[in-house]
């Protein structure tokens, strides 16, 4: 019995430890001026934005309309249905907590349901605030990257614009996720993709309107 | 009694006198089989239709309406194309037991026997349009009522696991030929979806390429 606790403290530390992100494959950026402030694209002056959505978990493919609405200034409402009007799921989101309105059937998965609404809240909820980043570069793009050791959070910012482009961070203890965002109508994201690469989950959203 | 009372109180008595065009009153059973019958004939009558629509679908939580639109065309036996041309370009065709989707630029075959999902949607959908959701007892308890300009069908589902994701249907029914106008489908979530037909051409030649899967 003790061993086995300190098996599960020692799993925990290696888990804790590890990064959704190699830091090895960065260069570190030593002398640094004071990191950026900035927000999700959904905080703020967010109201709402519907998307062409498509869903790929387990060899399963959903596809349809999905609007995240801002509904107050700490929730947010994701809701995702097909192409004939029929709801997939409903949840409401906050920072540190979810409600599940409804969701069909075969999704009802509590530990997929989990991972998905960890994954909304990083996209959702980060920013600046979460703490005082490391600076990185992608050695490849020059690209600045800013890692939140207390949230375990990386984000990608595009050298030449400053725009946010890409989160990486966890769903839990084993389950990383990385999301990215592109831009080609304004400040808003006009697309997003969210990976759990370990389960083999990727939600595709393209912005429709807002 | 001033002006406006005296107004106020010959309002409330023509409310009384002349019901409302959308007064709803619910058939007796002989009346409901004779208008089952003569629903049921115009279906056997149609061998093909075509028809605009809009779909509205109002999520009940948030209080938001997501509106697509596009066209459809109905053929005996089983052979249903329904496109959407927006917010962007959606195809399922039903050719018997196959569906093709096509979005944008992906293409996906499905079988009907092996995709509970598309298996619903494509029950409801071809028995929506030609009616034949009233004769399936098997799933739904069905109820008609006289509605204005329209009978209306109300459906509950009686089938347990169809009740988990479809709490109930209405479609309503054109008076003078017995075509489905309008389908309301509500959820178990609170949620429905409308889809409201226009423009329709009942009995035009709509070629097989129509229905056909690459």
């Amino acid at each position: 019995m003790r061993s086995l606790r300190y098996l599960s403290a020692i799993l925990l530390i290696v888990v804790v430890s590890c990064s959704p992100v190699k830091k090895s494959t960065l260069t570190e950026v030593k002398h640094d001026d004071k990191a950026p402030e900035w927000e999700s694209p959904f905080s703020k002056d967010f109201d709402k934005a519907m998307f062409k959505a498509s869903l790929d978990v387990r060899g399963k493919h959903l596809s349809g309309i999905a609007l995240i609405k801002k509904t107050s200034d700490t929730s947010f409402h994701f809701s995702f249905a097909n192409e004939i009007g029929m709801t997939y799921f409903d949840l409401e989101l906050w920072k540190d907590s979810y409600r599940c309105d409804y969701v069909f059937g075969p999704l009802n998965k509590k530990a997929f349901l989990n991972i998905l609404q960890h994954d909304f809240r990083v996209l959702l909820f980060t920013g600046s605030f979460c703490g005082n980043p490391s600076h990185y570069k992608d050695p490849v793009t020059l690209d600045n990257i800013y890692y939140y050791s207390a949230s375990s959070l990386f984000a990608y910012f595009n050298k030449e614009n400053g725009k946010l482009t890409r989160l990486a961070g966890w769903s839990n203890l084993v389950d990383a996720v990385l999301i990215g965002l592109e831009y080609t109508q304004g400040p808003f994201p006009s697309g997003i993709n969210i990976l759990n690469p370990r389960i083999g989950m990727l939600l595709d959203l393209n912005l429709l309107g807002r | 009694m001033n002006k406006i009372g005296l107004f106020c109180f010959f309002a409330f008595c023509t409310c009384l006198t002349f019901p409302s065009s959308g007064q709803v009153k619910a058939l007796s059973s002989a009346d409901a089989e004779m208008v089952k019958k003569s629903i049921a004939e115009a279906a056997k009558s149609t061998v093909s239709l075509e028809s605009g629509f809009i779909q509205t679908k109002e999520l009940s939580v948030i209080k938001e309406q997501i509106v697509s639109k596009g066209i459809f065309y109905l053929k005996k036996n089983r052979l249903l194309r329904w496109e959407y041309t927006y917010p962007f370009a959606y195809l399922i065709i039903f050719n018997n037991d196959r569906i093709y989707v096509k979005d944008e630029d992906k293409e996906n075959h499905i079988s009907i026997q092996s995709n509970k999902v598309f298996r619903e949607v494509n029950n409801i959908l071809i028995g929506a349009v030609q009616g034949t959701l009233l004769q399936d007892t098997k799933n739904f308890q069905c109820s008609i009522f006289d509605q204005h300009d329209q009978f209306k069908a109300l459906l509950i589902p009686v089938n347990e696991k169809l009740r988990g994701s479809i709490s109930e249907i209405t479609l309503f029914f054109s008076k003078s030929d017995y075509t489905v106008e309008k389908l309301v489908m509500r959820e178990a979530s609170g949620d429905y979806t409308r889809i409201e037909f226009m423009s329709k051409k009942i009995n035009q030649n709509i070629p097989d390429e129509k229905f056909a899967i690459p």
